[in-house]
């Protein structure tokens, strides 16, 4: 099985796994120039994340360590989901009874996701973890859970 | 109401933005029109100070992923609480799927961060269907009128319209009559005429269905 990380926080190493550091990227932004839907099908007009695609999209699983930022992810991991984009079809599907994109690929890895921060209210938390379960099931990731990174601790999690 | 228009588009003041368009539409028709700043080309910390010394924040924005683009959030992270209380802020959404329930998640998030900032919410107003605004201007000739009304009836009241936000927000799921029209159009093939288009004037209608990163 093979685990890729993509990592927003600190103090976290899982063994065994490629790991992606957030902190250490700088990844471009997305620009809207949807290259990689009308240009060049699939490919982002910027390089810089090639091998976090390939990575990504050859996993089975992907765990994101992710902080809290005024209540939501942070611009830079908001920046990584913006560049998911060329990884679907530029089509849209209403099999669902809602829009959706349309799978470029045949699968996409299931989705752990960790938080790391504090809410200011319940309402609060709830509304990033619906937000996330959303991405992901745009994204059509299979199985999605959503915790806090303290349930990743007592499940055995390392700390680097 | 000292008011500042946030533009939160990745592509700025781009003739291609739809963002830009929709922040001159709703200040056409005022008295005093406000200040539009692009988030894109201005340096996060330095707009959050300057947005300091507005009554009112009101950010135009596409919708990237059920949500606000990177940028924007990398402006948001920027924002402090403020201790003046009367302080407003709101948010126009325009996106590319047509039915405006794709916006509801950001809608909460945004609801909720007007509080976290102790700034009073103004509201969302959401319109889908909008990513071919800056294409088809003519197309859009109603639904840039509404947000030039939605404008001016801010500048009087302080206010987004009601009627108008309901206007623009339609539909906010799709109806059965729409999913069977659509799912009619796609088995003839009607969708992706537009889009085949394009492809094939970019010489990339043979890769459309590729998979790059599979090696
Ligand atoms: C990376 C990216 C992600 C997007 N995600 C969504 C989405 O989740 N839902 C939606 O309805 N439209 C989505 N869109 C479409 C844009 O919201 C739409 O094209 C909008 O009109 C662009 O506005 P702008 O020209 O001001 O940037 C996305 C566009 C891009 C480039």
């Amino acid at each position: 099985m093979r685990t890729v990380v993509i990592k927003d926080c600190e103090g976290i190493a899982v063994p065994n796994a490629i790991v992606f550091d957030i902190a250490q990227m700088d990844v471009k932004n997305c620009i809207g120039c949807w290259s990689c839907w009308w240009k060049t099908p699939g490919i982002c007009a910027f390089k810089d994340l090639d091998e976090f695609y390939h990575q990504y999209i050859t996993a089975d699983k992907a765990i994101y360590f992710s902080k809290v930022t005024k209540g939501f992810v942070s611009g830079d991991l908001k920046t990584i989901f913006d560049r998911m984009i060329p990884l679907y079809l530029p089509y849209t599907t209403h099999k669902t009874g809602e829009s959706m994109h349309v799978p470029r690929y045949d699968k996409y890895p299931d989705i752990e996701f960790y938080y790391d921060g504090e809410f200011e209210t319940d309402a609060g938390r709830q509304i990033f973890v619906d937000y996330i379960n959303r991405v992901f099931y745009q994204f059509y990731s299979k199985n999605v859970t959503v915790k806090p990174i303290a349930e990743f601790m007592a499940d055995g999690g390392n700390v680097a | 109401m000292n008011t500042i228009i946030l533009n939160g588009s990745p592509k700025g003041n781009s003739q291609s933005c739809n963002s830009k368009i929709y922040a001159e539409e709703f200040i056409k028709n005022m008295k005093n029109p406000c200040e539009i700043k692009c988030i894109a080309n201005t340096d996060p910390k330095e707009l959050a100070r300057y947005v300091e010394s507005f009554d009112a924040i009101i950010m135009i924005l596409p919708l990237y992923i059920h949500a606000m683009p990177g940028i924007v959030m990398k402006f948001i992270e920027r924002l402090e609480r403020t201790t003046t209380e009367g302080k407003y802020i709101g948010f126009i959404i325009q996106a590319g799927f047509m039915e405006t329930a794709q916006e509801k998640y950001v809608e909460r998030y945004f609801a909720d961060l007007a509080k976290q900032l102790n700034y009073n919410y103004l509201g969302t107003v959401s319109k889908g269907e909008a990513a071919g605004t800056y294409m088809f201007p003519k197309m859009f000739k109603k639904v840039l009128g509404l947000v030039a009304d939605l404008g001016v009836i801010y500048e009087e009241t302080h206010a987004f319209d009601k009627d108008i936000v309901k206007k623009l927000g339609k539909p906010y799921e799709l109806s059965k009559s729409q999913l069977r029209l659509l799912k009619l159009v796609h088995m003839i093939g009607l969708d992706n005429v537009g889009w085949h288009k394009f492809l094939k004037q970019n010489n990339a209608f043979d890769k459309r269905l590729d998979k790059p990163f599979l090696y």
